[in-house]
């Protein structure tokens, strides 16, 4: 009966409790975990009145209400303006059940299992959290939903893996797992633009492709792989394949006839089994020693010891069946060698798996995958961990790529969404590029990515840098906000900064210059100290060794003005000119 | 007479899953600064509780594999018994927490720990980790990773010697 409108200040209740009837009506939400629902009250009522309200309102009996507010339990006794419950505000209810508290409920384990089954025992006490032990068994819980999300609730799981082995290796042959076992997110990955962009470049994954140490072997031995990757016609066909998937699978079955037939032909069994022993061994036996036992290759990184470019080979009309086996086996093991390590779709490590390019691993272009994400998890939990990824075959390989081929990187980036909006930025790191990733290869940086000292004490720097950019922002001007072109080379020498900055006015290219600069000194500096005074590893006359031979072939003929030039401008061969322009005499 | 009522402390721990990478490479991957990826756990009555990928768990303080936490902020005390608690996580973990209720932006553990919070003493956790999902929503980069990362539920493990509330 409790009415909004009344504005009847006594209670709505039956009971004829006679109470001091100024207090106006409040409403106060309760909410229980289940639900919550508005009542109306007198706002100088008692608790007990409330929790008459409750009751009905809740069909619970008053005394299995609880109340709580900020915190406290509210008594019968009191009032609700002694807790300070006012119009608007939520208090939250607990309904307890029948059964009151029977400590030591060890029972808890398996009533929480049962829980689901809606029985009387919901809300049993499980009032020991303590003491239950076991009931972890109940872990890899019946009771969750088997749908798509289990799939990627191993994924979780794979913290506990991850940090048990910490190895990137085994890391990404779950991610694998998961993304065989999870076509929808394949799907996903496939549509994904940055995906997409980096697959419709044949030439970027022709790159990657090459720059795998056992492709190169392989290809050492087939010279047929490498007219395949070099063929773009191809490449592109592979890709249009790879994208999709219900081509995919008719090609897969083209494949798996077209290899049966051959077998029926007069010693076409041997030819088989000798593309299996010639080709397929190596590579999975390379795979398997890669990537521990996983005939698969793995996701991460970009290049895969199993992608092989197209079978559309196989299109071509089966070979002549009366013509020498020989002929036949060029074309043939071609088409058999993309049936072996890799990945996707069938489980099949036969020689008849017709799988062109992994579209997973090739999503894992640079950011977006799952895999990355779980990746930053893991590693921030074990840097053990990255100190593995970073040392993976595979990992110094594309670092090895990108960093020869500085258009391969850029493009890259551009198709990096990230940047897509801001042109700016995409300059500032295209000039920056080759530098970071010649920082990349050096081993000092790495060993600072992966000591946790290091890496705090550089983000420090670069907080340093953040304030004192706010305090006295004529000084750097907007230094940070730019392209910042890879994390650990924040932090170099604030000291040096001062001291160019006002060399030079506040334009992009002197942000550039002092990009560079830290960047020089950071990749010289070997990490670590990464402050004034840098410990050059090398002598700037052979860093700046190119730069040197593009001056003098420039007319500027004198080495030493030259080299000083070019210390002070960090590498810079633009600012180093203007450097010694300005010096001479005006 | 509120001597005689028994009180409990109650405190949040903070993590950074990203052990600090986050706040190093945010501004370049997400073009804005990121504190760190938050996961946050209720202390109270000597557990710890969060809520995951499986549920609600709990463990010893401390006790998952993300080891101790980053940062402790006091909630204050609770008049509210542990068998209250109980039931209270009880209820909670068949309704709207349970394992496959879980979001990464939107039903996460932050948004549980925000829950019990106020359900314990009224007051809520601090907001810039509430705000973390829109903040990275909020970048084109965020939305992107969005369908993957809708996927993926955090679920920290060394709860094995606590309990699954479901």
């Amino acid at each position: 009966m409790a009415e909004q409108g009344a504005a009847d200040p006594v209670n709505n209740n039956n009971n004829n409790k006679p109470e001091a009837s100024e207090g106006t009506i409040i409403k106060v939400t309760v909410k229980t975990p289940k639900d919550k629902e508005e009542i109306a009250i007198a706002e100088d009522a008692s608790v007990t009145q409330f929790k008459e309200e409750i009751s009905k309102r809740f069909k619970a009996k008053q005394d299995q209400l609880v109340l709580i507010f900020a915190g406290k339990i509210l008594k019968d006794g009191d009032s609700l303006s002694q807790h300070g419950i006012k119009d608007g505000l939520t208090v939250h209810l607990v309904i307890k059940t029948a059964h009151k508290a029977t400590d030591g409920g060890s029972t808890s384990a398996s009533s929480s299992a049962s829980t689901q089954v809606g029985s009387s025992s919901t809300s049993s006490p499980a009032a020991n959290p303590a003491s239950t032990t076991g009931p972890a068994g109940s872990g890899p819980a019946p009771t969750q939903t088997p749908n798509l999300m289990s799939g990627f609730g191993d994924l979780a799981n794979l913290a506990g893996l991850g940090m048990g082995s910490a190895n990137f290796m085994e890391l990404q042959q779950q991610m694998q797992r998961q993304l065989m076992s999870n076509p929808e997110m394949l799907s996903q990955i496939m549509e994904n633009p940055l995906v997409q962009n980096m697959m419709s470049n044949p030439d970027l994954m022709r790159q990657m492709i090459v720059a795998n140490p056992q492709m190169q072997q392989l290809m050492e031995r087939n010279p047929e792989i490498s007219h395949m990757l070099n063929n773009p016609e191809l490449m592109r066909q592979t890709m249009e394949l790879a994208r999709n998937p219900a081509m995919m699978q008719e090609m897969m079955r083209n494949q798996d006839r077209a290899l049966s037939n051959l077998e029926s032909i007069p010693g076409g069994y041997n030819a088989l089994r000798r593309m299996y022993t010639d080709i397929q061994e190596p590579m999975f036996s390379a795979a398997r020693e890669q990537f521990g036992n996983n005939p698969f290759s793995a996701l991460g990184g970009a290049s895969d010891s199993g992608v092989q470019p197209s079978r559309t080979e196989n299109r071509e009309p089966l070979p002549n069946p009366w013509g020498p086996p020989n002929s036949s086996n060029p074309s043939e093991s071609g088409g058999a060698t993309t049936g072996s390590t890799s990945t996707s779709g069938t489980t099949n490590p036969s020689v008849s798996n017709p799988l062109g390019i992994n579209p997973g691993s090739l999503g894992n272009g640079m950011f977006n995958s799952p895999g990355m994400q779980s990746l930053l998890q893991q590693i921030s939990e074990n840097p053990q961990l990255m100190q593995n990824m970073l040392s993976a075959p595979y990992m110094r390989s594309m670092m090895q790529s990108l960093a020869q081929n500085p258009e391969l990187a850029s493009q890259v980036m551009v198709n990096n969404p990230l940047f897509a909006g801001n042109p700016q930025l995409q300059e500032q790191f295209r000039a920056q590029l080759p530098v970071f990733l010649q920082q990349m290869q050096n081993p000092e940086a790495l060993s600072v990515m992966t000591n946790p000292r290091a890496m705090q004490a550089l983000m420090q720097i670069q907080q340093g840098l953040q304030t004192l950019q706010t305090e006295a922002p004529g000084l750097m001007p907007s230094l940070m906000t730019g392209g910042i072109p890879g994390v650990p080379t924040g932090g170099a020498a604030p000291a040096e900064n001062p001291a160019s900055s006002p060399s030079s006015a506040t334009t992009s290219p002197a942000q550039q210059q002092l990009m560079q600069q830290m960047l020089q000194m950071f990749a010289g500096g070997g990490g670590g100290s990464g402050g004034a005074g840098s410990a050059t590893t090398q002598t700037p006359e052979v860093r700046f060794q190119t730069q040197l031979e593009q001056l003098s072939a420039m007319g500027f003929i004198n080495r030493e003005a030259n080299l000083q030039a070019l210390i002070a401008t960090g590498g810079d061969i633009n600012a180093a000119i203007e450097r010694l322009l300005g010096s001479q005499p005006s | 007479m509120d001597k005689n009522i028994p009180r409990y402390n109650v405190q949040l721990y903070i993590y950074d899953l990203s052990r600090g990478m986050a706040r190093s490479l945010s501004p370049i991957m997400l073009g804005k600064q990121l504190g760190g990826i938050w996961h946050t756990a209720i202390v109270a009555y000597g557990d710890e509780f969060f809520f995951g990928g499986e549920g609600i768990s709990s463990c010893s303080p401390g006790g998952t594999m993300l080891g101790p936490p980053d940062t402790v902020v006091e909630l204050g005390e609770t008049e509210v018994t542990e068998e209250i608690f109980m039931d209270y996580l009880s209820s909670l973990g068949e309704t709207t927490y349970r394992g496959d209720r879980y979001r990464l932006f939107e039903h996460n553990c932050n948004t549980f720990t925000n829950e019990v919070a106020q359900f314990l003493t009224g007051r809520t956790i601090p907001s810039y980790i509430t705000d973390l999902p829109s903040e990275v929503l909020s970048t084109p980069f965020g939305q992107i990773l969005r369908p993957i990362l809708d996927s993926i539920h955090i679920a920290p493990p060394g709860a094995g010697n606590g309990f699954h509330i479901w």
